[in-house]
């Protein structure tokens, strides 16, 4: 305890106490120690002039009441035991007075003063350990001085870290202390000698060995560095082994008398624990352990005890390795800060246990008697050390499992070691775990609640690519870093997360909505958030329990508003009304006005078209029809589109609806979306030529067989040939369109709309419309399967205008035939009318000749290109329909149901009676 | 004219022709039957004539009395009626030409896309079958591009008629509805009144409630193009599909649930409805018991269902209809069941939540025609009541058009007996090479 207190501000200290040597209350001193020991000017006194400013620069040192009341009591103790117990009486009054009088500052040090100038006087032969007294209570100089250049380099904001490390200088202060005073060769390194002793000489004064002893402690240094430094990644097996080792191996020439006593052997050890060697204790790099050193004479027993002990300084060793190291690493991130700042504490813990076990060992030795019942036996050791080892042995484990890990990597590896069985284990690891996962959890309460990303170690499980536009923000900004997905939250609750805060960045970014998400500022929430704060939650064994509810909450208040937002201010339900209206033909009287009007544009080729007219003729129609009362947020969308030209092509094949999306909606109708809705449109507005035609046939059809059936008797059959199979073309062209309004359409839409207005948040919604356009495109034949089948389709649609075509010549010739038989008759009647012959010979002979000509070649020939065109018709659908049979989607076998409900064509096409035995043999083939 | 009321009702437009301000952003087409004269009336595309008062005057009298523009209501100056007598109604026909058209051709330019006549007439009486026969000819001829369709309504042919020369004004409307419409919606007042007595309980169906389930009927049939969807938008895909040949443009229809106004028949089932519906056995009009040819077919059908409906439960009844061949349908081309869903009018509260309304072309409307021509036949061979007739220009010199409109509709019957054949895809043929051979 006393020792960490101390060192403390030992920096500070070291200032001051610089400071004051230059001054004249250094010179002072010296003069004062001169004349205390009564020397000459010429001697020598720089040893006591030191040791004097020690003993004097300890004042700057904040004494504790405690020590006070602990070094009078050792006074009196001594007294005591001396004999003189009045004196000890007398001591005692005199301390109370001084204490009630104040006005001394320093009363510790001085006592102190006293009682180390007492036994220094009394006990010539005790020198040396006396001075590891002076060493402990003048720690401050001894440290500050020689190890200066350690502390610097030192991160002084981890103050936990360097009152360890200053634990660690301690150890060697004393040593430095000892050797300054005790030093039988006075060298005169006066100010830094501290490196140039070994630590823990404390009994063999080796003049000889100063060098040695450096390059010892400079070999142990690196030694265990290196030695940390290729630690095995196995390190458990490592251990095992290390104590196989410790328990079996015995060199043959190991020393197994008893000639070190126990109590080195102790002091030894609590160097050990301390990662640094002792006298006999030596870390053997072969072993990767500390070992005894095999020429000392101990007994099997002990060194099997003893290494079994020492493994606990090597485990220590190890984790603090891993401390300073990752400590110094600035882009381990925070989780991994946490994980260091949790190990630094349970390394503090254990220089509480060391502080406890030095002070235990050497307590006797305040008594100078060795006395070795009192002394800190090994088998205390061994019971006192074994809670201690088993921690640091799982803190070395973690150190073992998180090398090279950071952020929610870390945090897993952690949580994987959370299901041991061992009730203490499983404590600790969860304190740890706790700790490391702090950092994540406010990451995520920034994340969920704020929509930030307040990660810059890539430690958080959600990834940002900051190069994402906005437009593309939902769909590719925001990544779940897999890598770092802690083994304590699941996938799913990973994702939900992931989507609260991308929706949190949607609104912000791309909706331009920053008012508050309903819920978030209430009180309630704010309390929660605070409540929230604490990692418990986070690890929750019950994961269906809080942590899932406090996501639920996020989610369910962000996503509603999310969706608020889409809905409300940018009005989504009315854009995908309008898409289903505009680019899937929805809006039929407008479509159909559309094609009235554009119609004469469109069979011109395409290079004709000029878009500035199209868009004229499109706002026409839309006025003209019910989309005039839409919202002109919405027609200022609706736009015409050119589709790639491509030679030979008429404007009917490259013109499109477009329709513009911007803003958060663009999220949902992405570019390539659109495309889908192009292609769909595409073959949509097909369809609906095909009908807009058929439409218009039947219309000529319907005035025309008035005027020619009575005048032109002959042309009956033709006509009532034409007219049934423009009824076939109709039946099939409607029979497709309904199957596209009802299967393709309404089944669909009416699917995207329940799912829509079910979806609680945005994702939902995108998946719903994918589903939505990828069932309209497999339907709409669009897909890869059914491209013959759409091959098929454009076969029949392409008979169907060339019908058209074939059509319009027929009734042109022969209502030209019919205009000239009027005339004939009107001339013929006008003629009679004024008294002359009806018709000449000539004239008759001509309208004879031409009348043949109508019916000996007209009529057989158009006769003959119905015939050809009727069978050609036939055999397509026949063909469609057995392809349409075998073709895997439900709802287009029940499109040959609907084509061939009457079963004309099964009664025709072989093939189809058996649509069943058609399939099979097609799979056989497959 | 209770087909404006139901349209005003389901328009949301007041009696006076204003818009109602719960209508005003409906997705309706106001504009197919009407035109908006100023921002706030609506006033539908309609001629009102007559060669009588009586019936122009009651609707003068009813709350919807301004809804039309006075200007379109034409009242013969005459007044006397057309006695019943085609002929008479013909010959008016001819004399108020000028004014009758006046007021059309107005009508007509004032319509941005003018895409069909539609005639309500009776073919009856004097005035409906006289004068509708006469405008039906004039229309074609300074219309020709135009399609017409008429709602015509036949006589009840089970009792006896309390107008002896009905078979010969059917006869004569007959040929003109045959050779100069495109498409005849035959109301057939006999299976009406079975209607109303059978299905609906009415001891004694007046007027308006046979009336209202006409204008149903229109409504209904015109729901597509005043509720624009999908397809059929315009009249000319409605009809393109239903009538494969100009001359079998006859159609009948079909109606679930069949109620009156506010009155409510018991809930239909929706699923009933999508199945019941269509198959043709429970149609409830106009089918007439006692069916000599048992080859009866459908056509082509269309059904059009109004409201909510789960478009899988449609395209289920239409398996079973075919699975079990509920309904017969031509041999010689294809041939099925289409089903268009139409919105319903929010404004109009009906008991059900799904109607469907039948158009069908089916063969046994030849039924109807031949006793038509039975009841012709009879009153022609003994030269019954023909002396009014006579009167007329038209019939001045012979009786020639009554004979050449039997010889019409005897064409139609034919016609419509060889399409329940396999062969009708060759009948033209079959018939021009036995003209050829005659000749």
């Amino acid at each position: 305890m006393s020792l960490l207190q101390v060192l403390v501000p030992c920096s500070a200290q070291m200032a001051a106490q610089n400071a004051s040597v230059q001054n004249s209350p250094a010179a002072l001193l010296n003069q004062l120690v001169k004349a205390v020991l009564n020397e000459d000017e010429g001697c020598d006194v720089s040893q006591h002039f030191q040791f004097a400013l020690r003993i004097i620069s300890s004042n700057f040192a904040p004494s504790v009441e405690q020590d006070e009341f602990h070094v009078s009591e050792k006074i009196k103790r001594k007294l005591a035991r001396e004999g003189r117990e009045s004196d000890a009486a007398y001591f005692s009054e005199l301390h109370r007075k001084l204490q009630a009088q104040g006005k001394l500052q320093n009363r510790w040090s001085i006592l102190y003063l006293l009682l180390s100038l007492a036994s220094n006087q009394k006990d010539e032969k005790a020198k040396p350990s006396s001075a590891s007294i002076f060493g402990r209570g003048l720690p401050n100089l001894a440290t500050s001085t020689p190890f200066v250049p350690r502390n610097v380099h030192q991160t002084p904001g981890i103050s936990e870290f360097s009152s360890g490390s200053n634990v660690i200088t301690q150890s060697s202060g004393i040593g430095s202390g000892i050797s300054n005073i005790s030093g039988t060769t006075p060298t005169p390194h006066s100010y830094a000698p501290g490196y140039l002793t070994t630590p823990g000489l404390t009994f063999a004064p080796n003049p000889q060995s100063v060098g040695s002893q450096l390059a010892q402690m400079l070999v142990g240094d690196t030694g265990s560095k290196t030695a940390q430094s290729k630690l095995v990644p196995s390190s458990k097996v490592q251990r095992s082994n290390v104590t196989k080792q410790g328990m079996s191996s015995s060199p043959m020439e190991e020393n197994t008398s008893f000639e070190v006593t126990e109590e080195v052997i102790v002091r030894d050890l609590v160097y050990v624990f301390q990662g640094i060697e002792g006298k006999y204790i030596k870390y053997n790099y072969s072993e990767d352990a500390f070992r005894l050193d095999s020429q000392v004479g101990i007994p099997r027993p002990t060194r099997d005890l003893v290494h079994k002990l020492a493994e606990l300084g090597w485990l220590f060793l190890k984790v603090k390795k891993y401390v300073e190291k990752r400590s110094q690493d600035k882009a381990f991130g925070l989780v991994g800060q946490s994980f260091t700042a949790a190990l630094q504490q349970e390394l503090t813990e254990y220089y509480r246990l060391l502080a406890v076990l030095e002070a235990q060992q050497q307590e006797p030795e305040d008594g100078f008697e060795v006395n070795s019942a009192s002394a800190l036996t090994l088998l205390q050791l061994n019971v006192w050390t074994f809670d201690p080892l088993n921690r640091m042995k799982w803190l070395a484990i973690l150190v073992d499992g998180c090398k090279n890990k950071k952020g929610g990597a870390l945090a897993s590896a952690i949580h994987s070691y959370t299901f041991h069985g061992d009730g203490s284990v499983q404590k600790l690891i969860n304190h740890i775990l706790k700790l490391v996962a702090f950092p994540l959890r406010q990451m995520m309460d920034k994340w969920i609640y704020d929509g930030l990303l307040a990660d810059k170690y890539h430690e958080f499980f959600v990834a940002a690519d900051p190069s994402v536009k906005e437009e593309k923000l939902w769909h590719k900004k925001y990544t779940l870093r897999k890598s770092m997905l802690p083994s304590f939250i699941s996938m799913d609750q990973a994702r939900q997360i992931l989507l609260i805060g991308k929706s949190i960045n949607f609104l912000k970014q791309v909706c331009k909505d920053n008012s508050p998400i309903t819920g978030k500022g209430s009180d309630d929430m704010v309390e929660k958030y605070s409540k929230y704060e604490n990692t418990e939650i986070f690890l929750d064994k019950d994961f269906d329990g809080k942590f899932q509810k406090v996501i639920d909450k996020a989610y369910q208040d962000t996503s509603k508003k999310l969706l608020d937002v889409l809905h409300q201010r940018f009005k989504f339900l009315d854009h995908l009304k309008a898409m289903r209206r505009y680019l899937l033909l929805g809006q039929g009287d407008f479509i159909k006005h559309l094609m009235d009007l554009l119609q004469a544009d469109l069979v011109k080729p395409a290079q004709f078209l000029y878009l500035h007219n199209l868009t004229g003729v499109l706002e026409t129609a839309i006025r003209a029809t019910n989309a005039q009362y839409d919202d002109s947020e919405i027609l200022d969308r609706l736009d015409v589109r050119l589709l790639e030209l491509s030679p030979g092509d008429t404007g009917w094949d490259v013109f499109s609806l477009d329709y513009h999306v911007d803003g958060p909606i663009s999220t949902v109708f992405t570019p390539q979306c659109k495309i889908l809705y192009l292609r769909v449109f595409n073959f949509l507005w097909r369809a609906k030529r095909m009908e807009y035609i058929l439409t218009q046939v039947w219309k000529d059809q319907m005035s025309n067989a008035r005027l020619l059936m009575k005048e032109i008797p002959e042309l009956s059959p033709l006509l009532h040939h034409i007219h049934t199979l423009a009824a076939e073309m109709v039946h099939f062209i409607h029979q497709m369109q309904y199957y596209i309004n009802f299967e393709v359409m309404e089944c669909s839409y009416d699917e995207l709309w329940k799912q829509v207005n079910k979806a609680t948040d945005l994702d939902k919604i995108i998946a719903a419309h994918e589903t939505f356009l990828d069932t309209i495109l497999q339907r709409s034949l669009l897909d890869n399967e059914s491209q013959k089948l759409l091959t098929q389709l454009r076969v029949i649609f392409d008979l169907v205008v060339q019908f058209q075509g074939m059509q319009e010549e027929f009734f042109k010739v022969s209502l030209e035939e019919r205009e000239r038989r009027r005339k004939d008759v009107e001339t013929i009647e006008g003629r009679t009318e004024m008294g002359e012959w009806g018709t000449t010979q000539l004239e008759e002979e001509d309208k004879r000749r031409l009348q043949q000509e109508f019916k000996k070649n007209f009529i057989p020939s158009e006769r003959a290109k119905l015939k050809v065109l009727a069978q050609t018709l036939q055999d397509m659908v026949q063909k469609f329909l057995v392809m349409l049979t075998s073709h895997s989607d439900d709802s287009l076998r029940l499109l040959a149901v609907r084509l061939d409900f009457n079963e004309v064509y099964k009664a025709k096409e072989p093939k189809l009676r058996s649509p069943e035995v058609y399939q099979k043999r097609k799979k056989r083939v497959l | 004219m209770e087909f404006w009321k139901q349209l005003c009702l389901e328009h949301g437009i007041s009696p006076e022709g204003i818009l109602e301000d719960f209508a005003t952003d409906g997705t309706d087409r106001k504009d197919v039957f009407f035109y908006q004269a100023d921002d706030e009336h609506y006033i539908p595309r309609a001629v009102l004539l007559d060669l009588e008062p009586r019936v122009i005057h009651s609707i003068l009298n009813s709350p919807y009395a301004n809804l039309y523009n006075p200007e379109n209501i034409y009242l013969s100056k005459h007044g006397g009626g057309a006695g019943n007598n085609w002929a008479s109604g013909y010959t008016q026909g001819d004399r108020l030409y000028e004014e009758v058209f006046d007021i059309i051709d107005r009508e007509a330019d004032g319509s941005d896309s003018l895409e069909a006549f539609v005639i309500c007439h009776s073919i009856a009486g004097g005035t409906g079958s006289g004068m509708g026969s006469y405008l039906l000819e004039k229309l074609n001829d300074r219309f020709p591009k135009k399609l017409i369709q008429t709602y015509s309504v036949f006589p009840n042919q089970v009792e006896i008629s309390d107008v002896v020369v009905q078979p010969y004004n059917s006869m004569l409307t007959l040929k003109r509805l045959t050779q100069n419409a495109d498409c005849v919606v035959i109301l057939d007042n006999t299976a009406l009144n079975r209607i109303a007595t059978e299905r609906l309980h009415l001891r004694n169906p007046d007027f308006s409630q046979i009336n209202q389930m006409v204008s149903t009927i229109m409504s209904g049939s015109t729901t597509t193009l005043r509720y624009p969807g999908y397809m059929n938008n315009d009249l000319v895909g409605l009809l393109a599909s239903l009538i494969p040949t100009p001359r079998l443009h006859f159609l009948m229809t079909g109606y679930t649930p069949l109620t009156l106004g506010t009155e409510q028949n018991g809930e239909v089932d929706p699923t009933q409805v999508s199945h019941y519906h269509p198959s043709p056995h429970p149609t409830p009009h106009p089918k007439h018991s006692g069916t000599r040819d048992s080859n009866f077919c459908y056509i082509s059908i269309l059904n059009i269902i109004q409201g909510e409906v789960d478009p899988t439960q449609v395209h289920k009844s239409l398996q079973r209809i075919r699975e079990r061949k509920l309904a017969q349908f031509i041999p010689w081309g294809p041939a099925s069941i289409q089903v268009a869903l139409s919105r319903k009018s929010p404004y109009v509260q009906t008991a059900h939540r799904v109607s469907g309304l039948m158009l069908a072309n089916h063969t046994s409307i030849v039924s109807l025609f031949e006793r038509t021509c039975e009841q012709y036949d009879k009153l022609r061979k003994r030269e019954a009541f023909l002396e009014q007739f006579r009167k007329e220009p038209i019939f001045k010199d012979n009786l020639d058009e009554l004979d050449d409109s039997r010889n019409v509709v005897q064409e139609l019957v034919d016609e419509y007996h060889a399409a329940t054949r396999p062969d009708y895809i060759t009948w033209g043929t079959q018939k021009a090479s036995k003209q050829s051979t005659k000749a």
